[in-house]
């Protein structure tokens, strides 16, 4: 047979064979589901973990994922002492393994013979679990307000799916029959996951199949200590805020001090803000997706993303923080604006250490825009994320209309959004000169206006709209957003960064995305 | 009349002629700046003097685009959208980016212009096409010496009439020509904005170029003949019809080496075939179950193009492909690659880098006796002596270096034909592999180990088999109308009467490209999607459609939704227009031993130690020549390696059938 020697060259092969995996579950989702923010954006990771719950390759379309679902098998594994061939466990509890309430996780061991050896999980962002408003991202004050709780259950129980569990889920959201087919297109992703993963021990057999998972992420390990060891020994500081919670208009601080030491990377978020009373706190695992998104970008080389690109990377978070909140915290929109934030931070505090690599800040929101409402006795929800303005950077100027960092989520089509919802899309246009000035400019944001054609609950997620993206090297910053209402008197009412209202037939939306920060004088 | 294929290449010009069943061939050297020129030279060189018909496949489409030299192409679209085409679907292309950047779009912003009108998402008019701003405009245009309009308007392709307004009212104030505005309706007549704008744009882009450059070689085309050209789908459409259809050209290189593939192997009694067609930088594969499959969308350089085309993947790992250790102690394989310049260190142009081609080499699979026929001399030292040195990082031996490289580039190529077989619910085992292009035959047989692929099937001449596929392909036009309907009782008729209109205009356009009406052919097809889904699956148009969804469905995703309303997306029509091919005599299979083609001894590597194993001559193996492996194979533009436990043997065309022996 075979032996089960690691070297150069098996190693190469093995990366394919685990992403691979990956890929083509994140695929069969795509293909089958039902949600727009899982068929056309995009919103969605799948990944293969070893029988100890470490990362071993992950398909992920969205950075936020990477350093999270690691945390689902871990919740998944401590919740059910044994699991069973055949066993799904589903997820979406933030305080047991998840982010946001509308990010489901899934999670399945892979059996050969009477022996676990892998599991695949899956994760989507569902475009409706309930809560206060539609689309699940409400200007919450705790969790419950947020969505139905998921705690790890069994989903299908050695091969038989408890239609009980998915009718509870469908039953809590806006659009069941939407939860139905997305739920179906995940068990779908796992099918594939498992008969992929099952192919390969057989073409491989077992040891050669393990022993090449855990030097995979010995691998990564030192893929990402080789990065860390390019940054300059040092202590780094860097400091900026969010601007309200939802709640309340006031600065909200995020902090971080770096400790570069050889090929070691401490990231102390101490000094942070404490927990906010609104919808912004981040869990744990949104903070390490975040540092590890940082690293990642300064990597050359493409780094397959397990477990051991984690472990050179550690992340302190004050308790009872905004950045490691308690339940039942709300946490609806930490996963995407406060993200958003810590990365600025900590490519502030990079730059520090390396001025001539790290470029300036991109816009620095996700600009989430939720509405729904009930038209003809037909229920309709949407989420969207809007793309803007990168920041300027030492070879070029910053990109505009594109979402940068923690999200790459694609645009839903106009043709597709007015064909399924009461609204029609009146201009989505490049936002001319937001991006800020300096030798290399920043990008542009957007701008995009909406007609609603029936009543409407809207909500906006947004910041950077008086806060703006900083600029490097002497570049100037970019321009903040703006998010209005026109109602039917014509007056252009600017509203805040958080906001919720109700809109009429008639009313009109316009949502401006900050542009980029330039770079260099 | 001569029957002749050409396909102009980056380096090479390769020409096939028919003359009443004998075939020639031909290679010279490309003239990239003006590809005609070759191509005109070599019809002169193989005496097609008069009376031809001649295929023709280009990457004139291909290197507009990737070179940005298209025409001055200017954008007329909706008020408030003309930025769509520059902010595509808002994503970067690349995850983990520090300093991320976007090929500009083929029109600059500054060309982008908005005219007031509106559809809603049925079709009906909000706001009436404003003629007067359609106007200033058009003025625009003239001032700006534009050469050449795409239209796009939301909705256009459920109501036409806007688009065709812009047009009309173009060719009217004799602005343009109606050939140089490209309507998004008739382009992409499918929903998805952005998609379809950009398609346009491609198609706008590149029609002057195109045009051009036909209208040259039908100025010198030799009398009484007619030029056809390659698409992207593998179907040739008279230059007159290319013209119009340019998007549709512009990925036909690889297009014409899988039909090349097919007909050859049908003609040898394998109809279920991978192709693998390995060349210097990239190896393109794709899957043939009965017939070439076809997909609906692709990029060239980041823009999305929404067309009919081959269903081909390319991956970047070529003979030339790059080796190197990554920091974190990984084999790495391409996708930079030496390419022809410098190319690898045994050409001895100063290459630097280990690359796939030199590990061959330090193996013993290539000959310097043999490669390229000998006029191409091998410098075996300097590869041997920098392989033991990146050998030495990963304490390895050379040899071993050189066997994981090619391992590796192997692996790659397996990912590609995983994603067009399995991915797409076939399996490899019951496929032939197919193997061309300069390397596809040295590394076919290793690669079909991996997928346990039982046969690998290496054609006569393996490096003219685009030229080849030009000769033998059918005329094909593609129809398509959006449905977008739930399925209901009335559904069949609807159907039927659709069908039926894109017939009729099926059997004029083909009867206008001379194709005789017993020689048409037309295949329905329905793009069918559970409501609210966004990616549809292709049936064909017979049967129970609603009972053959659910079923594809399960087999393909392993769960079927019975209960949930099934929609009919678009109805497709493909027209086929048949046209005369060359005919291949097979010659008397002789049974022998093949030793009357053997020219030697070489020691090569494996991975059980060094062997010394016999080198056989292609050229003089005759049908029915049979032995087992291992062994070289040399000819003009390729070696075949044949491994240890395969077995080869010669058909009646001359093919080497390679089969592994359990």
């Amino acid at each position: 047979m075979k032996s089960s020697k690691v070297d150069a060259i098996s190693l190469e092969v093995f990366k394919n064979l685990f992403a691979s995996v990956a890929e083509e579950m994140g695929v069969a989702l795509r293909r089958a589901s039902f949600s727009p923010n899982i068929k056309e954006r995009l919103d969605f990771s799948c990944a293969v973990f070893d029988s100890t719950g470490r990362m071993v390759a992950q398909a992920a379309h969205i950075p936020v994922h990477l350093g999270s679902m690691p945390a689902s098998v871990a919740a998944a594994l401590s919740h059910f002492k044994t699991l069973n061939k055949g066993d799904v466990v589903i997820l979406n509890d933030p305080y047991r393994g998840g982010t946001h309430l509308p990010d489901i996780t899934m999670v399945s061991p892979v059996f050969s013979g009477k022996k676990l050896v892998f599991f695949v999980a899956s994760r989507a962002h569902h475009a409706d679990v309930g809560g206060m408003t539609p689309g699940s991202l409400p200007l919450s004050t705790e969790l419950y307000q947020e969505g139905i709780i998921i705690p790890p259950v069994k989903l299908i129980e050695e091969g038989n799916v408890d239609k009980g569990v998915m009718a509870l889920i469908a039953a809590n959201s806006r659009t069941p029959d939407e939860r139905w087919g997305d739920l179906d297109a995940q068990l779908a992703a796992h099918r594939i996951g498992e008969k992929r993963l099952l192919a390969m021990l057989e073409a491989h057999g077992l040891n050669r199949v393990q022993d090449h998972a855990s030097a995979l992420q010995d691998y990564s390990r030192r893929l990402t200590e080789a990065v860390i060891s390019t940054i300059p020994d040092g202590v780094y500081e860097f400091e900026d805020a969010l601007e309200g919670d939802g709640q309340q208009e006031y600065l909200i601080p995020i902090k971080v001090t770096l400790t570069v030491h050889d090929s070691t990377l401490t990231l102390d978020f101490t000094g942070s803000a404490p927990q906010v009373a609104g919808n912004l706190n981040a869990v744990e695992a949104i903070v390490k997706s975040a540092a590890f998104y940082c690293v990642r970008l300064l990597a050359e080389d493409d780094v397959p993303v397990n477990h051991g690109c984690f472990l050179p990377v550690i992340v302190i978070t004050p308790p009872h923080s905004l950045l490691n909140p308690d339940f039942p915290a709300g946490v609806a929109v930490g996963n995407t604006e406060t993200s958003q934030r810590i990365v600025d931070v900590i490519l502030g505090a990079f730059a520090k250490a390396l001025p001539h690599r790290i470029p300036a800040a991109s816009q620095g929101s996700m600009n989430n825009f939720t509405f729904g409402g009930i038209q003809n006795g037909q229920p309709f929800v949407y989420y969207e994320t809007i793309g803007g303005g990168h920041g300027g950077n030492p070879q070029g100027n910053g990109l505009s209309a594109r979402h940068s960092h923690m999200t790459n989520t694609l645009n839903t089509p106009i043709e597709a959004v007015e064909f399924a919802l009461p609204v029609r899309i009146l201009e989505y246009s490049i936002r001319e000169k937001s991006g800020g000035k300096g030798k290399h400019r920043g990008g542009d944001g957007i701008r995009r206006v909406y007609e609603f054609l029936s009543s409407a609950t809207v909500t906006f997620n947004t910041e950077r709209r008086r806060l703006v993206p900083y600029g490097l090297q002497g570049g100037k910053p970019g321009r903040p957003g703006k998010n209005a209402v026109v109602r039917e008197d014509k007056t252009e009412e600017i509203v805040s960064a958080k906001h919720t209202t109700q809109v009429n037939a008639g009313d009109k939306i316009i949502i401006e995305t900050p542009g980029g920060g330039g770079w260099g004088k | 009349m001569k029957f002749v294929g050409v396909d102009i290449g980056g380096t090479f010009t390769d020409l096939v002629v028919s003359d009443a069943g004998k075939l020639q061939i031909h290679k010279l050297l490309s003239t990239p700046h003006n590809p005609a020129e070759a191509m005109l030279a070599g019809l002169a060189a193989v005496g097609v003097t008069e009376n031809a018909r001649i295929s023709h496949g280009s990457t004139v489409a291909t290197n507009a685009i990737l070179e940005r030299k298209g025409a001055r192409t200017a954008l007329i679209t909706t008020q408030g959208f003309r930025d769509v085409l520059e902010i595509g679907r808002q994503n970067r292309p690349v995850l983990y980016a520090l300093y991320p950047q976007i090929p500009p779009p083929l029109i600059p912003r500054k060309w982008r212009y908005e005219v007031p009108e509106r559809l809603d998402y049925t079709g009906k008019v909000l706001t009436p096409l404003n003629m007067k701003a359609l106007d200033k405009v058009l003025d625009a245009l003239v001032e700006q010496k534009i050469e050449s309009v795409a239209v796009c308007f939301l909705y256009s392709f459920h109501n036409p009439a806007h688009e065709q307004k812009v047009r009309q009212r173009i060719v009217e104030r004799g602005i343009l020509q109606e050939w140089q505005v490209s309507l998004s309706y008739e382009v992409l007549p499918e929903f998805r904005e952005y998609e379809r704008t950009s398609t346009a744009a491609v198609d706008a882009y590149v029609r002057p170029v195109i045009s051009r450059y036909l209208q040259h070689l039908e100025d010198n085309l030799p009398p009484q003949s007619t030029l056809l050209v390659m698409k992207s789908d593998g179907g040739v459409v008279s230059s007159n019809t290319a013209r119009q259809q340019a998007a549709q050209t512009v990925l036909s290189g690889p297009a014409a080496g899988v039909i090349g593939a097919f007909h050859v192997a049908s003609l040898a009694g394998y109809d279920h075939i991978i192709t693998l067609d390995m060349g210097g930088t990239s190896t393109d594969v794709a899957l043939c179950p009965g017939t070439p499959t076809r997909r609906a969308e692709t990029e060239i350089d980041g823009l999305p193009l929404r067309i009919r085309l081959l269903d081909i993947e390319t991956v970047g790992a070529g003979g030339g492909s790059i080796a190197r250790l990554d920091a974190g102690g990984a084999l790495r394989i391409g996708p930079e690659s030496a390419g022809a310049s410098p190319g690898p260190v045994i050409y001895g142009r100063g290459g630097q880098q280990m690359t796939v081609s030199d590990a061959n080499a330090i193996l013993g699979r290539l000959d310097a006796e043999h490669f390229l026929g000998g006029q191409m001399p091998l410098e075996l030292s300097i590869a041997e002596s920098m392989m033991g040195t990146l050998a030495k990082q990963m304490k390895l031996s050379r040899e071993e270096a050189a066997l994981g490289i090619i391992e590796i580039a192997n692996v790659n190529i397996d990912r590609a034909v995983r994603r067009v077989s399995i991915a797409r619910g076939h399996d490899p085992r019951d496929f032939t592999l197919m193997a061309f292009g300069g390397a596809g035959p040295l590394h076919a047989c290793e690669i079909a180990d991996r997928l346990q692929i039982p046969r690998v099937l290496v054609p006569r001449y393996p490096g003219v088999l685009c030229a080849l596929g030009l000769l033998v392909a059918d005329v094909i036009r593609d129809y398509g109308r959006a449905v977008l309907k739930p399925v209901t009782d009335e559904t069949a008729q609807q159907m039927k009467a659709i069908l039926g209109e894109l017939i009729r205009q099926a059997q004029t356009d083909l009867a206008k490209e001379g194709i005789p009406e017993e020689a048409m052919f037309f295949k329905g097809r329905l793009d069918m999607r559970y409501q609210g889904q966004s990616y549809e699956l292709t049936l064909p148009m017979n049967g129970n459609i609603v009972r053959d969804f659910h079923h594809t469905h399960a087999e393909i995703y392993g769960h079927a939704m019975p209960d949930r309303v099934v929609e009919i997306v678009n109805l497709r029509l493909q027209a086929i227009g048949t046209v005369e091919k060359p005919t291949f005599t097979p010659e008397e299979v002789i049974a022998n031993d093949g030793s009357s083609a053997k020219i030697g001894e070489k020691v090569v590597y494996f991975r059980e130690g060094e062997k010394s194993i016999p080198l056989f001559d292609r050229d003089k193996l005759t049908p029915g020549a049979a032995f087992i492996g291992p062994a070289l194979i040399f000819q003009l533009d390729s070696t075949t390696f044949l491994p240890p436990y395969w077995h080869v043997r010669v058909d009646s065309y001359r093919n080497l059938i390679l089969e592994s022996q359990p």
